[in-house]
């Protein structure tokens, strides 16, 4: 059974249509006239316990309009939500008990006082028994090494650090469910795997059932199996990250040193797409011509000094998608594409 | 249910946030000192020039003024002022996260801000009694303006929390407070007291609410509500904590809803 379910969920913003110049603001104080704005519309969305899905989408795509009204403090202009049994925006403080939420760009630390006041003040809040308390805290100090600043105000602590608390902050009552939004934001290479890490450990440990929502694709490839896609407060695409690799990344990047620049340059089925000092890309289709056909084609033609392969990297899939939209594989129809 | 738990725990943490700002509690109590010698050489003059008021010799005057201030101590504390900053950076959404009563951490984490500035009253006393003397009241009087005290505490703090709850609507609440704040400074008694308002306009300033925050404790301290009138100013301050308590829930109630459907 689903720990988290929608269907058809939507919601729209009302807001004041503003007038332009001094006349215009002048009206709008008085009369106001409102545009409807749909943030999210009929979104379905089914994850079982301790999946973790990441949550991919520009910005004001609908990704935090969701997360809210999943955490209960935004209610659906329509359509239906259950958390864990529960619809979060009848059941605001039941619902919180069964998740946790971190922000990467909004602290829920006390920022004037010590980090373990944080702490300390959650376990009153959550309820959480002493032993329980006193075993999350040892393990989260641990594997996220806050020993050393755990008694610092945490307006002197650095973001990778504060971010750590968050982390931890957010865990410390075993919640069922995490919301995780851009935990990662502005983090340095270090510290964003310290942290890829300790979601991944948490996610596999306890099963807690995790949304990840990020700009940084790096952190959904390392850390799910399946993303949603969301584009205009549409779902455009929910399933396997594998999936659409296959089906969007058939292109491939033939990269070609040569021993001196060429002015003219072909390969049969395969487009140049750069040409710059003595190095030049071809872009081609691997369904259409084998990679080691092509090197052997540009073998013969050319003096070669050294061949390389890139792959398409999943940023560039999703903004291709974005761009061109996202058609499913004539085949077989993925799971959950509304239109 | 209520757990009280989380709440109390809001309340020391509170008082242990106001008491990181050291330099700020220390002027505090400097500029309080400050302000009872002003008043004490303001009251001597204008007591010096005009006929003593029969019901509040100078010595009377005195002590209202230096109470009053050492009130102020406590009752100038903005303990709800966290909503409007909260709405501001917009982080009332991730105490919404939480199974937690917001009100009713609003309440706490003021009690807990005003506990610190309580203690202050402790040394303001000793320096204050430096400067002037203070008249101290029989025990059943100290303990009527006790009560009355904390009646008014309350219709100060539902007061506040009504004007940080309107930032919901305008996230800036500056001008509304600044306005509110002089007009009560004025008439509740902080400063002049009541019963020197002549006429119709002392009628009108002890019908307004802002006499149940100063002026009633104030005048049961100096004696010139008498204890026979108890009843009759304590059920006056208690009408005036229902309305504003009712009117608090109402508002608080809007603000929620609005909240939970446009998004804050």
């Amino acid at each position: 059974m689903p720990i988290i379910q929608t269907r058809d969920l939507c919601k729209s913003f009302r807001s004041v249509r503003r007038q332009s110049g001094a006349g215009g603001a002048l009206r709008t104080l008085f009369s106001r006239q409102y545009d409807e704005k749909m943030a999210v519309r009929n979104v379905n969305m089914s994850l079982e316990p301790g999946e973790l899905v990441g949550y991919i989408g520009p910005n004001g795509a609908g990704k935090s309009t969701t997360i809210k009204m999943l955490t209960g403090i935004l209610v659906p202009t329509s359509g239906s939500i259950e958390v864990a049994g529960i619809v979060p925006y009848q059941r605001r403080k039941e619902n919180a008990r069964n998740i946790g939420v971190v922000f990467g760009q909004r602290s829920q630390l006390y920022w004037d006082l010590p980090l373990i006041e944080s702490f300390e003040l959650l376990r009153a809040i959550y309820a959480v028994p002493a032993t329980r308390y006193r075993r999350n805290l040892d393990d989260f100090i641990a594997r996220l090494e806050m020993a050393e600043f755990l008694r610092t105000p945490v307006r002197q602590l650095s973001l990778g650090q504060r971010m750590r608390g968050d982390f931890a902050a957010a865990m410390l009552h075993d919640p069922q469910i995490v919301y995780l939004d851009e935990p990662t934001i502005g983090l340095d290479v270090v510290a964003k795997e310290a942290i890829r890490d300790f979601v991944s450990t948490i996610n596999a440990e306890r099963g807690t059932t995790i949304i990840l929502t990020t700009h940084d694709l790096a952190d959904v490839e390392r850390l799910s199996k399946r993303i949603v896609l969301i584009d205009r407060g549409t779902i455009i695409y929910d399933g396997p990250i594998e999936r659409i690799k296959e089906q969007y990344g058939t292109h491939r990047t033939l990269v070609v040193t040569f021993s001196e620049p060429q002015r003219e340059l072909s390969l049969p089925e395969a487009e140049l797409i750069e040409n710059e000092a003595n190095i030049a890309r071809f872009r081609f289709d691997r369904t259409l011509v084998r990679a080691d056909a092509l090197i052997r084609e540009a073998a013969e033609r050319y003096p070669l000094l050294d061949v390389s392969i890139e792959e398409p990297d999943l940023e560039t899939i999703i903004r291709r998608i974005y761009v061109e939209g996202y058609q499913e594989p004539s085949s077989k129809a993925p799971r959950e594409v509304p239109t | 249910m209520l757990r009280l738990a989380p709440y109390a725990e809001f309340a020391r943490k509170a008082f242990a946030r106001e008491a990181t700002y050291r330099i700020e509690v220390f002027t505090e109590i400097a500029s309080l000192i400050l302000r009872v010698y002003l008043l004490r050489s303001l009251w001597t003059a204008l007591y010096a020039q005009n006929v003593t008021p029969f019901n509040l010799p100078l010595h009377a005057m005195i002590t209202y003024a230096t109470v009053a201030l050492l009130m102020s101590l406590v009752l100038e504390v903005d303990g709800t002022r966290v909503i409007r900053q909260k709405i501001r950076e917009g982080s009332i959404a991730t105490d919404l996260m939480k199974p937690i009563s917001l009100p009713a951490y609003f309440f706490s984490d003021g009690v807990g801000q005003t506990g610190l500035h309580a203690l202050l009253v402790i040394p303001s006393v000793l320096f204050a009694l430096l400067l002037v003397h203070i008249d101290v009241p029989s025990p059943d009087v100290l303990a009527a303006f006790a009560f009355s005290f904390l009646l008014g505490y309350l219709v100060n703090f539902f007061l506040n929390f009504l004007m940080n709850t309107i930032a919901f609507w305008t996230l800036e609440t500056f001008a509304i407070q600044l306005i509110v704040r002089w007009v009560s400074d004025l008439l509740s008694g902080q400063i002049i007291p009541l019963t020197f308002f002549p006429g119709i306009l002392g009628r009108v300033v002890f019908a307004l609410p802002f006499a149940a925050i100063y002026s009633t404790p104030l005048l049961i301290y100096v004696g010139i509500i008498r204890p026979a009138e108890y009843g009759h100013y304590f059920t006056v301050q208690a009408a005036w904590l229902s309305f504003f308590g009712l009117l608090s829930a109402f508002m608080w109630r809007a603000a929620s809803t609005r909240v939970v459907v446009q998004g804050g």
